[in-house]
């Protein structure tokens, strides 16, 4: 699941009718558009409610093998030109100096730039770094549920030392809109990466139909995991080695055979 | 390929630091304080920043000489280690490497004058007693050599210290910069090779074995002192019939007669270590292999290593002399 993260409406706009997401009428902490494989939440400004959103959206998400984060907004610039789109690669703190560094994983040829978090608005700007309101809140909170390698956050300037358009939100979904094609490439890298992470986990479905073969301990739980990620990751298929396995007995014997099966695969390296 | 540079702002102005920013000037630069910010958080995955790791320029503070871990060396009374580097440009599946670190970027101390003082302070400690150095242990000594530039400083270093002998363990071929030195008796540099089985399916990112024989050759030629290191060995069906493969590739072109050593030892790898790699690779037949636990160390049946470390040193003894062979021993 890739999960947008904006503060505004207006921010979340153009990403809303690009993938066509489709409001979600049970919620209500946070405004929620669901699509394929693909969600946006509007976590209003500041960053406890990002922090807040990112944490309530993962946990309606318990069940995917993997999350990525975007986390796309506007931000002030002392001289960058308002519309410049920027990949965050440090984000920091202003309230406690904490720094947090998204992992530059996917290739990309956006310029990149820090990005410092304040409490309150700020025309104070600093030639070295974009600031924003929720990009600190937003990483802290993402980063429980996921790596730095699928949280990223992109920011396009509203504001400069000469000029102001933050507050315009018609402005600022054409700041957003104009990067719509840039910002999909990054989201479509951050998915491949994370589906290279889901791929690697045991499918829910198979995984509950083995353990209704037997009673499995913990231990035996742990092992059996392992063995069957491993199997299913070496393209056996799940439904034909279930219906071998239901002539074992008991645990013990389903992980034997299981066993025999990848040391015999293992073998060709 | 190399994503972005973070640097320490300590080492901002530091000469080796300028080199290396002029290589990765086209890369994004992030500044931090310490490299642990980037390279120790646990909210990372190791397997996706390996396929673009960053480079992070630091400075280490302290621990920089440590004591080898037991069993690591090639038989001598006193053994520590030290790394300019931390994690390897390669990808080799089997390598404590993968497990060991939160992160997969490289960092790449540039204070070499305290590893240096580090250096001669240990030997003097056992002053008279030959003392070993291995640079290996944490990196690839050589594969990054053009951007560290390794050997310029160390080599002479440890050839102007009398009782310190120095082993870089490499899979690299970048011996460019150590043609150019005049060769010493006390720097041992050790190639590392698997067979063609085990390199194809698990040394990703690796020279091919015909051009590290090649550097080996290179190095002999110029005068160095070469040594060979199996280790690990790999089980696979045919391991035996490529482990002969290998040896016949390696001995048509290198005199064993003028190796300084050649060590031998089955996979293995420490139970947190496998568990780590294992998890991040649930797909590698290597960790789907039947294992036992020994001691804290998961590796082979016993039965099963024997075979394999019996027919690997027999067939070995066909090439080398005895006197050059060191048997990795771990069982304790």
């Amino acid at each position: 699941m890739l999960i947008w993260v904006c503060a505004l409406h207006c921010e979340a706009k153009p990403v809303i009718d690009y993938y066509r997401l489709k409001k979600s009428h049970e919620e209500r902490a946070f405004d929620l558009y669901r699509g394929d494989d693909m969600l946006c939440v509007v976590t209003g400004i500041g960053k406890l409610a990002s922090a807040a959103a990112c944490a309530w959206v993962a946990a309606r998400c318990e069940n995917e093998a993997a999350l990525a984060w975007i986390n796309l907004g506007v931000a002030g610039a002392a001289e960058h030109e308002l519309g410049t789109l920027f990949v965050i690669n440090k984000i920091v703190d202003a309230d406690n100096g904490q720094s947090y560094y998204p992992a530059p994983a996917v290739a990309t040829s956006l310029a990149a730039s820090a990005c410092l978090t304040l409490s309150l608005p700020s025309d104070e700007y600093r030639d070295d770094t974009l600031f924003d309101m929720e990009a600190s809140g937003f990483v802290y909170s993402a980063l429980r549920f996921s790596s730095a390698e699928l949280t990223q956050s992109l920011k396009i300037v509203s504001d400069n030392r000469r000029q102001q358009t933050g507050k315009n939100r018609q402005r600022v979904s054409e700041l957003v809109q104009a990067h719509i094609e840039s910002i999909d490439r990054q989201a479509a890298g951050l998915l491949r990466l994370k589906q290279q992470v889901a791929a690697l986990e045991v499918p829910a479905d198979s995984w509950q139909q083995l353990l209704s073969l037997a009673h499995f301990s913990q231990t035996q739980r742990s092992r059996l995991r392992v063995l069957w990620r491993y199997l299913g990751n070496r393209e056996f298929d799940s439904e034909t080695l279930l219906r071998q396995l239901a002539t074992q007995k008991t645990a013990g014997e389903i992980i034997a055979a299981l066993e025999q099966i990848s040391y015999q695969d293992s073998e060709g390296l | 390929m190399v994503s972005c540079v973070y640097i320490e702002s300590a080492v901002r102005d530091h000469p080796r630091a300028l080199q290396l920013l002029k290589r990765l000037r086209k890369l994004p630069l992030v500044e931090i304080d310490h490299y642990g910010e980037v390279f120790n958080p646990r909210a990372q995955n190791f397997r996706l920043q390996k396929q673009n790791p960053a480079v992070i320029i630091a400075h280490k503070n302290k621990g920089q000489v440590l004591a080898a871990p037991e069993g690591y060396g090639l038989g001598g009374e006193h053994n520590y280690y030290f790394s300019h580097m931390l994690n390897c440009l390669y990808d080799c599946r089997y390598c404590f490497l993968q497990g060991m670190y939160q992160s997969a970027h490289q960092v790449l101390f540039v204070n070499y004058e305290d590893f240096g003082e580090q250096i001669r302070q240990t030997a003097t400690r056992h002053a008279n007693k030959p003392v070993w150095f291995y640079s290996g242990y944490d990196c690839d000594s050589l594969a990054n050599e053009p951007m560290t530039r390794f050997t310029e400083y160390f080599i002479p270093l440890v050839k102007s210290i009398d009782n310190a002998w120095m082993e870089l363990r490499t899979k690299s071929t970048q011996v460019r910069s150590m043609l150019g030195l005049e060769p010493s008796n006390n720097i041992v540099t050790a190639f590392s090779f698997s067979d063609a089985l085990s390199h194809a399916r698990l040394e990703h990112g690796v020279p091919s074995i015909e051009k590290r024989v090649n550097a080996m050759s290179r190095l002999i030629g110029a005068g160095w002192p070469v040594g060979l290191r199996f280790d690990p060995v790999v089980y696979h069906r045919d391991y035996q019939s490529a482990f002969v493969d290998l040896l016949e590739q390696i001995f048509t072109r290198i005199d064993a007669r003028k190796l300084h050593s050649v060590s031998l030892g089955s996979f293995r790898l420490t139970r947190d270590h496998f568990r780590s790699i294992s998890r991040l690779y649930p797909e590698e037949p290597l960790f789907a292999q039947n294992m036992n636990l020994d001691n804290g160390i998961i590796s082979y049946p016993l039965e099963r290593e024997r075979e394999m470390i019996d027919f690997c040193e027999t067939q070995l003894m066909n090439h080398i002399p005895a006197q050059a062979y060191h048997p990795c021993e771990w069982h304790g």
